[in-house]
């Protein structure tokens, strides 16, 4: 088989709130929504998604932590009752969930293959992270697509963020490598918050939104400049500030899933779609798109 | 005092998940002795402060009476599952709940079914209350709050059993030194990853066994950036502030790596 593609990549953050917000049937809490410009932006990239009819989704989460390389969702249907640790009070779902386990067997060997510590997870009772869950109900509540799930080797952390970040610029080859050979037409999500300043209270209800502001301004403005330069498509630039905006804005990009993805997708030089911006208890949240179909860099089903 | 025994232990579920392996079977052999003196001083409940059970707005205390469930590891998930059956003191997590508000410190109980209960909170609870037959309590490692205040989240523990009339285990569980093997080794050659934070970890360790808490306040903040210890050891600082910083002398009943890292299972010597 060949023929696989990357066909597209989001921006595709992961608070809990935003499902919190939206009140699907899955999730047990009740909200009056709340966090509405980023939850109508992800309404546009869940169009958008329908229009590309991708065969996978490939999501790499910063709540999926592993020390010892890097893991992926090995067992082909996970289920069960997800509940945030950080805001139980917001988030306990209810998830079903496909895995394209070839898919997944084919990124851990190539990622393998070029020097990665990694791993494939096959205890059928894991629990799966909330943010790979949160990002693939906003991106595709309908659940119909497989998926695999990537964790953050907490290599940015442990070693420099430089070195983290190449071991995610190594993944992301290891990624397009195994979709190309796989055939699969994939879509890539990139679960980060960027600027990550917090409040350290939550308002009461949590849905009140005129508490709702970025909490750092410093970090606001980097938010700003990072989406600006991605909207312009100045990909290279960006990647030569980004360890000074990791540093800065506290960016929860030095997890890895941002350089994951444009290194999966090469780094292209492509304005980014940007479908809105918002704060969620203060961190900068930004839906966005890389349509490579689009760009002609891909080709349509 | 109210707490009549306390033990620093590790989270690390390779001790409990792969115990014949011979470098972790010596960790767990040392867990099952902690336990049977935990039971000898026959406490009506246990604190548990996990390094792993990580928070970020609040102070969390466990306020649901019964948790049960399979816990799987997200590093480990190869070695199979973590069974955790766990009673809950909730009479004594409301009074901690106020009394952690009354230390300045925001505090939120936690009853929510199927929350994710931490490894290191499973795998000391299983080792040292095998029956369950001792109710717990359980709080969080809050990411931001320094050794000060989880010195003062260790006196909430004691000061709410003191009112309670009830008599208190308290448990820190967290790893020693932090470098780890980022590849495959071969688990029975494991050992600890960096010689230098072996000799910190020696260190600390024989400060423990004298009961020299003088020499372990001062040196404990280097040791924790210069052998990347755990949360900063946050969880001795729990421990200390529960026992009113002092004790006699501690037993080290093991001492090994966990895939690179340190971990030890101490026993304080409060008589």
């Amino acid at each position: 088989m060949n023929d696989g593609q990357i066909i597209a990549g989001f921006l595709a953050p992961h608070p809990p709130h935003l499902v919190y917000g939206e009140n699907p049937p899955q999730n047990e809490p009740r909200s009056q929504g709340g966090w509405e410009p980023l939850r109508w932006a992800y309404e546009h990239a869940r169009r958008s998604l329908e229009e590309l009819k991708p065969d996978v989704l490939l999501v790499h989460s910063p709540h999926w932590i592993t020390q010892q390389g890097h893991h992926f969702l090995g067992v082909r249907n996970l289920n069960g009752k997800s509940v945030d640790p950080i805001f139980p009070n917001l988030f306990r779902y209810k998830f079903e969930l496909e895995v394209d386990v070839d898919l997944a067997e084919a990124c851990c060997n190539e990622a393998a293959d070029m020097g990665l510590t990694t791993k494939m997870m096959r205890n059928p009772n894991f629990r799966v992270d909330y943010g790979t869950i949160t990002t693939l109900h906003m991106i595709r509540p309908q659940w119909d697509i497989p998926v695999v799930g990537i964790s953050a080797n907490n290599s940015p952390y442990y070693l420099t963020t430089e070195e983290g970040l190449e071991e995610m610029d190594i993944l992301g080859k290891a990624t397009r490598k195994a979709i190309e050979q796989t055939g699969r037409r994939a879509v890539l999500l990139a679960s980060n918050t960027l600027c990550h300043y917090h409040f350290h209270e939550e308002p009461v209800p949590p849905e009140d939104m005129s508490q709702e502001h970025p909490q750092n301004y410093a970090g606001y403005l980097w938010d700003m400049r990072i989406i600006d330069l991605l909207r312009q498509g100045k990909i290279n630039e960006v990647f030569q500030v980004l360890p000074q905006f990791i540093d800065e804005a506290f960016a929860e990009v030095k997890s890895g899933a941002f350089t994951w993805m444009f290194s999966a997708m090469d780094y292209p030089e492509l304005p980014g779609e940007l479908y809105g911006y918002g704060t969620v208890i203060g961190t900068g949240n930004a839906v966005m798109e890389w349509n490579l179909i689009k760009a002609g860099l891909a080709k349509a089903a | 005092m109210s707490v009549v025994s306390a033990f620093l232990v590790p989270g690390s579920p390779l001790p409990y998940v792969q115990r014949d392996n011979s470098p972790w079977g010596e960790i767990a052999a040392a867990m099952e002795t902690a336990g049977k003196a935990l039971a000898a001083s026959e406490p009506d409940l246990i604190a548990i402060y996990s390094t792993q059970w990580i928070a970020v707005l609040d102070q969390l205390w466990q306020t649901r009476a019964v948790l049960q469930g399979l816990h799987v590891d997200e590093n480990w998930h190869e070695y199979g599952d973590l069974p955790f059956d766990m009673k809950i003191d909730v009479e004594f997590a409301e009074l901690a709940l106020k009394k952690t508000a009354e230390a300045g410190i925001k505090a939120k109980g936690v009853d929510y079914d199927h929350f994710p209960v931490d490894t290191g909170a499973i795998v000391a609870s299983n080792f040292l209350n095998p029956d369950g037959n001792i109710p717990l309590a359980i709080t969080s490692n809050n990411v931001y709050h320094d050794w000060q205040m989880t010195e003062s989240l260790g006196r909430v523990a004691a000061d709410s059993a003191s009112e309670l009339g009830r008599k208190l285990a308290v448990i820190g569980v967290g790893g020693l030194s932090g470098s780890i093997y980022r590849h495959v080794i071969d688990i029975a050659e494991d050992k600890i990853a960096s010689t230098a934070e072996d000799d910190w970890n020696k260190k600390i360790l024989s400060m423990m066994e004298q009961g020299d808490t003088a020499a372990l306040s001062s040196a404990c903040p280097e040791y924790a950036g210069a052998a990347r210890v755990d949360m900063g050891f946050k969880h001795f600082a729990f421990i200390l502030g529960a026992i009113g910083g002092r004790f006699n002398s501690a037993t080290v009943h093991a001492y090994g790596p966990l895939y690179g890292s340190g971990g030890a299972v101490v026993e304080f010597d409060l008589a």
